[in-house]
């Protein structure tokens, strides 16, 4: 009974904080009605923009959009990602040759990028994946390195022990032992992803999330920003729960028990 | 020394820069034997054992496995560390494959001997489980397990029970010495607990303080299960015991 008590407070206590969220934003409300639009609002305008197309898309169009973007540049960034981060955790020169270039140019936020991208690829899909891209290949690398570099220095002795060569280390004992931290990477990349998505299409878009705010910003439509925030965060929440979910897929050993 | 050796040390020379470490040692080891390695703390036990399994080189000397200069390639060469190392993506089931599997033996032949394996070390109902689930003894046999399932050609053993009770430990060493006698492997079992040398060894080498020698060699013949309160087997321990002190 105890037991069932417990769980029960991990399905009141989310409800919970994010009633809280909402009252307070009430309150703001009445404060402010002139600037801030009330949850209702919000949620009709939800509705609205659902059904009636905003630049041609309607409000899942827009989501589709920018989750399409998001997808190509998270999958190229995993195949390019995982790749660069065990070339360089498993071979020492290419390290030294790859670490260098990849400290100078990690730090260079992906927003900082878009004007150049844009220059070169116009304005287009492509500008907008490669944004992407360039934020979400950080941590798969950073992941995937580290991970590699922390491999148990037993797991090598207990696979050579039993006769593993290079090719079986590799394949059946590094990548395998370095699966937790890659694919926290890929967590970290797909959220950093997101947000880089909205950043691209705060700049130059006619479709996706981040254009629905600029349009609200545009026309003075502070629901429909807001609608473009809320949409943005409980997309993100989605994303994550999807993630942590493939996690215990992919790493049933890691699986943590609540 | 006997031709017929599985295993054969010849002037196993070690040096860490000028520090000699291990001096000209040399032995042989009949096939299916159990030999225990006792010697003195920091005499070098553990640098011997990664000679053995090819982790290390050594400066001059050799080993060879049925005439053959040993090669983890070519012979199955076994460890089990004192450091726990089933592999913790893997279930009981896959880890006790695992290297059969990297060796490409035939499936029905792994299949066989896994299950052998399982229901020797009663890990059977276990199998689906991942290591971090079991308890560190059970994960030390697993190791032990896979280790036995290589059918290895010389199985080496670094302290598996350093950190275990003395109760579980007798456990421990009457199941290896089941699966040993069933695979009819070849042991080298490293300990500084001469008990336990005595439980478990036909023959004890005796290694000497730094640069290690083979001080002495030591027949224990008695049956198993052995009677760790009878006379000889105390005399044998209070021999072992008094030729390692080195005060």
């Amino acid at each position: 009974m105890a037991e069932k008590g417990k769980k029960m407070i991990y399905y009141i206590l989310p409800v919970l904080s994010i009633g809280i969220l909402v009252v307070l934003w009430g309150v703001l409300c009445v404060q402010k009605p002139d600037i801030m639009p009330t949850p209702a609002a919000v949620i009709k305008k939800i509705a609205d923009i659902t059904v009636n197309p905003i630049s041609n898309a309607t409000l899942p169009v827009h989501i589709l959009v920018s989750l399409g973007r998001v997808l190509s540049a998270f999958a190229a960034a995993c195949v390019f990602g995982i790749v660069l981060g065990i070339l360089m955790g498993w071979y020492p020169t290419f390290h030294d040759i790859a670490w260098p270039v990849f400290e100078i140019i990690r730090p260079i936020p992906p927003i900082a990028w878009i004007p150049l991208i844009i220059l070169w690829c116009g304005i287009g899909e492509t500008s907008k994946v490669i944004i992407v891209f360039i934020g979400a290949v950080v941590p798969i690398v950073l992941n995937t390195y580290s991970g590699i570099r922390q491999v148990d220095p037993m797991l090598f002795k207990a696979a050579k022990s039993v006769g593993a060569g290079d090719r079986a280390t590799m394949f059946e004992v590094v990548l395998p032992a370095s699966l937790p931290s890659i694919v926290a990477g890929m967590k970290t990349s797909l959220s950093t992803g997101w947000m880089c998505v909205l950043a691209a299409e705060m700049v130059v878009a006619r479709q996706g999330v981040g254009f629905l705010i600029v349009r609200g910003m545009d026309s003075g439509d502070s629901a429909l920003i807001l609608s473009g925030m809320v949409v943005i965060g409980v997309v993100s929440a989605l994303i994550t729960a999807l993630l942590n979910r493939a996690e215990v897929k992919l790493c049933p050993w890691r699986t943590e028990q609540r | 020394m006997d031709t017929k050796a599985k295993v054969r040390v010849r002037n196993l020379t070690k040096k860490f820069g000028d520090l000699l470490v291990l001096d000209d040692i040399s032995f042989d080891i009949k096939k299916g034997e159990f030999v225990c390695i006792v010697g003195p703390t920091g005499c070098g036990k553990t640098t011997f054992l990664n000679l053995l399994v090819k982790l290390l080189e050594p400066t001059s000397g050799n080993i060879f496995i049925d005439g053959e200069e040993a090669d983890p390639k070519k012979h199955n060469l076994s460890f089990v560390f004192q450091e726990q190392s089933a592999f913790p993506w893997l279930t009981v089931e896959q880890n006790i494959r695992f290297g059969q599997e990297t060796k490409k033996r035939p499936k029905h032949e792994t299949d066989n001997v896994t299950e052998y394996i399982l229901d020797m070390l009663g890990l059977k109902e276990y199998r689906d489980r991942y290591p971090h689930e079991l308890s560190a003894s059970m994960e030390q046999r697993i190791v032990i397990g896979r280790s036995f399932a290589m059918k290895p050609d010389l199985l080496l053993m670094d302290e598996p029970y350093g950190q275990m009770d003395l109760k579980l430990r007798y456990y421990l060493e009457d199941e290896v010495i089941k699966l040993q006698t069933a695979t009819k492997s070849t042991v080298i079992f490293i300990t500084h607990n001469i008990e336990e040398a005595v439980y478990l060894a036909d023959r004890c080498l005796i290694l000497s303080q730094k640069p290690t020698t083979v001080k002495e060699e030591v027949k224990i013949d008695l049956p198993h299960p052995r009677d760790v309160a009878s006379k000889k087997f105390i005399e044998l321990r209070e021999y072992i015991t008094e030729q390692i002190k080195w005060w």
